[in-house]
């Protein structure tokens, strides 16, 4: 009996993880659903605690998916390294802190941060953001003016390579977006829009600088074999929303036009409330929302999601964390995932995955029923 | 009673020059302090609650507001009497350990003072004998606990434990909020409320008081 064939004539029964997931992110229709898993917090806490299932002891997580039989999602923070030059960055460990100081001909500033991917996460935290009053504009931006991106391509290939085709790498030249950055990294929420409400001239400058540091970042990036870029990730929409259309959207139109023009996808992870973003989202030119979350984690579901995108984004994800927690039972996480295929019928441009990620209490052999549900009831056009 | 819709439109904008301007005008044309304060700025931020939990404001929208009736309650604090404004009721509030995250706990935090509630914010990361500690020491009518992330939100029923091993717990109502909560999260660890945003955590907070 002959194979089911894509687009491109790819025998898809052949095809692996990766391929599966490239092929509908580019918009070609397959014989089922994709599946992509995250699971980096549940790996990292039982690995801190030494309580990963007596099976998994000394697996990597890559191979815990491929065991499950779903492909891997695997995260990395960029293809390109900051190196600084004219400025002095003195880093001192102060257990649990990372203090950083950047002494510049302009002035000093400087950030306290935690890093412990022992609980789950793995970001960055910063208990003192760099930017803490007005004073600090000047000095911030003469730091991102003599930051020289470098490729860390090196580091990308050996992950990729562990990963194979088993899965994806997530990368691209930075976790947020310019203003993301600002807003997130160097001034946190609450004191950006002050800042904005009262010296809105030099948050946007501050913006445009890191507009600047990105682009540079981005001639660089684009010369890795990557082929979806994450341009942005962690938005809600009761905080981006407001400043979403004026700041976010040009930025992602200019980004997602370079990354189109050299043949690459563009990616968002959309994990939080995406209510009052969805309508704005298809003005981004983001082919991809990756970690989408939907309803009970937030307010939408997925077939709301499906009736404003359509087939012009790719969605991937559609099962909330919470989900795979012992407080679901195994048949109302068999009931939520069917419910999601049904949402997604027929199924094309959607890749099933979670919003956002295995929690540290999750059960990692749900992953594997996704994998089962998938081969019973994911094929295409789905009919549940 | 004075008319304040000038100033509750004040702080509906956020503007808080102009909400400080108002309230010293309302102070100088004999206004007592605690009307201007209840049917004023707390009436303001009643509204900024409910546009937020209606969808129709957003948390720049919080921030900017609460910012304003922060500043006009500094213009009124010097004609307050001694025995100052008389409070709604006392909140301990805290994000639990091993998570980091405050905005949303921030926000709450600030709406409760704009609208007449006695804060106590613990901060981020605390443990739950930090909580235990702060309600022997303030004696609150609610203890409020925020969590980001699925590896903490289970902390929220260690410090309900807490308190119970305590025997404080029956002196206080515990809420619940933060993005990977919900009710059924909230009623599955014993808390007495859940709130999914701000503005509902204020009438949250009011409905536990009788108010």
């Amino acid at each position: 009996m002959p194979g089911f064939h894509n687009e491109k004539g790819v025998e898809a029964m052949a095809m692996t993880h990766k391929q599966r997931i490239l092929a509908v992110a580019r918009g070609e229709h397959l014989d089922k659903l994709p599946f992509g898993a995250r699971i980096d917090v549940w790996y990292n806490y039982h690995s801190a605690h030494n309580t990963l299932p007596e099976k998994y002891k000394g697996w990597s997580q890559t191979d815990i998916v491929r065991d499950q039989g779903a492909g891997a999602q695997y995260r990395f923070f960029s293809v390109v390294k900051e190196e600084y030059q004219d400025m002095e960055v003195i880093e001192r460990n102060e257990p649990p802190y990372i203090m950083t100081e950047y002494r510049t001909p302009l002035g000093t500033v400087s950030k306290k941060e935690i890093f412990d991917s022992s609980e789950g996460p793995w970001v960055r935290y910063e208990m003192e953001k760099i930017f803490k009053s007005e004073n600090d504009y000047p000095v911030i931006k003469y730091i991102m003016e003599h930051i020289i991106p470098v490729d860390n391509f090196g580091a990308f290939n050996k992950v990729r390579d562990e990963v194979g085709e088993d899965g994806m790498v997530m990368t691209g030249a930075g976790l947020w977006s310019p203003v993301q950055r600002v807003m997130r990294e160097i001034m946190g929420y609450e004191l950006f829009f002050y800042e904005l409400a009262d010296h809105p001239a030099k948050v946007e400058e501050l913006i445009e600088v890191m507009k600047d540091l990105r682009r540079r970042k981005l001639e660089v990036a684009i010369k890795c074999d990557l082929e979806i870029f994450n341009i942005d990730a962690n938005w809600s929409d009761d905080i981006h929303t407001p400043v979403f259309k004026k700041y976010f959207t040009p930025w992602f139109q200019e980004a997602t036009d370079l990354l189109h023009a050299h043949g690459k996808l563009a990616m968002a992870h959309i994990d939080g409330e995406m209510k009052r973003l969805i309508p704005m989202f298809l003005e981004t030119g983001i082919d991809v929302a990756e970690a989408w979350s939907p309803a009970p984690m937030t307010s939408v579901t997925t077939a709301e999601l499906r009736k404003a995108w359509g087939d012009k984004v790719t969605i991937w994800g559609g099962v909330p964390s919470m989900l795979f927690e012992p407080q679901y039972s195994d048949q109302e996480f068999d009931d939520y995932v069917l419910n999601l295929f049904k949402e997604v019928s027929p199924g094309h441009s959607f890749i099933v995955g979670m919003g956002d990620n295995l929690p540290f209490d999750g059960k990692i052999e749900r992953v594997g029923r996704v994998v089962d549900l998938i081969e019973k009831y994911g094929h295409i056009p789905v009919e549940v | 009673m004075s008319d304040y819709s000038s100033l509750i439109q004040a702080i509906l904008e956020g503007n808080d020059v102009r909400c400080v301007e108002l309230t010293s005008e309302a102070l100088n044309e004999g206004a007592s302090p605690q009307d201007i304060v209840s049917s004023g700025l707390q009436a303001g931020m009643l509204i900024v609650g409910d546009k937020f939990s209606a969808g129709d404001f957003f948390i720049p929208d919080m921030l900017l507001a609460a910012r304003a009736v922060t500043r006009a309650m500094e213009a009124i604090r010097p004609h307050l009497s001694d025995s100052g404004m008389p409070t709604l009721g006392r909140v301990i509030i805290g994000t639990v350990s091993g998570d980091l995250h405050d905005i949303g706990k921030n926000i709450v935090a600030m709406f409760l003072r704009g609208t007449g509630f006695e804060v106590f914010d613990l901060g981020t990361n605390v443990p739950s004998d930090r909580f235990v500690t702060a309600v022997k020491e303030h004696d609150p009518d609610i203890v409020g606990m925020s969590a980001l992330l699925t590896t903490t939100m289970p902390d929220m029923q260690h410090v309900i434990a807490a308190l119970d091993s305590a025997a404080l717990l029956s002196q206080v109502k515990v809420i619940v909020g933060g993005a990977p909560v919900t009710q059924r999260f909230a009623d599955q660890i014993g808390a007495d409320g859940y709130a999914p945003d701000g503005g509902a955590a204020i009438r949250l907070c009011r409905k536990l008081l009788g108010e």
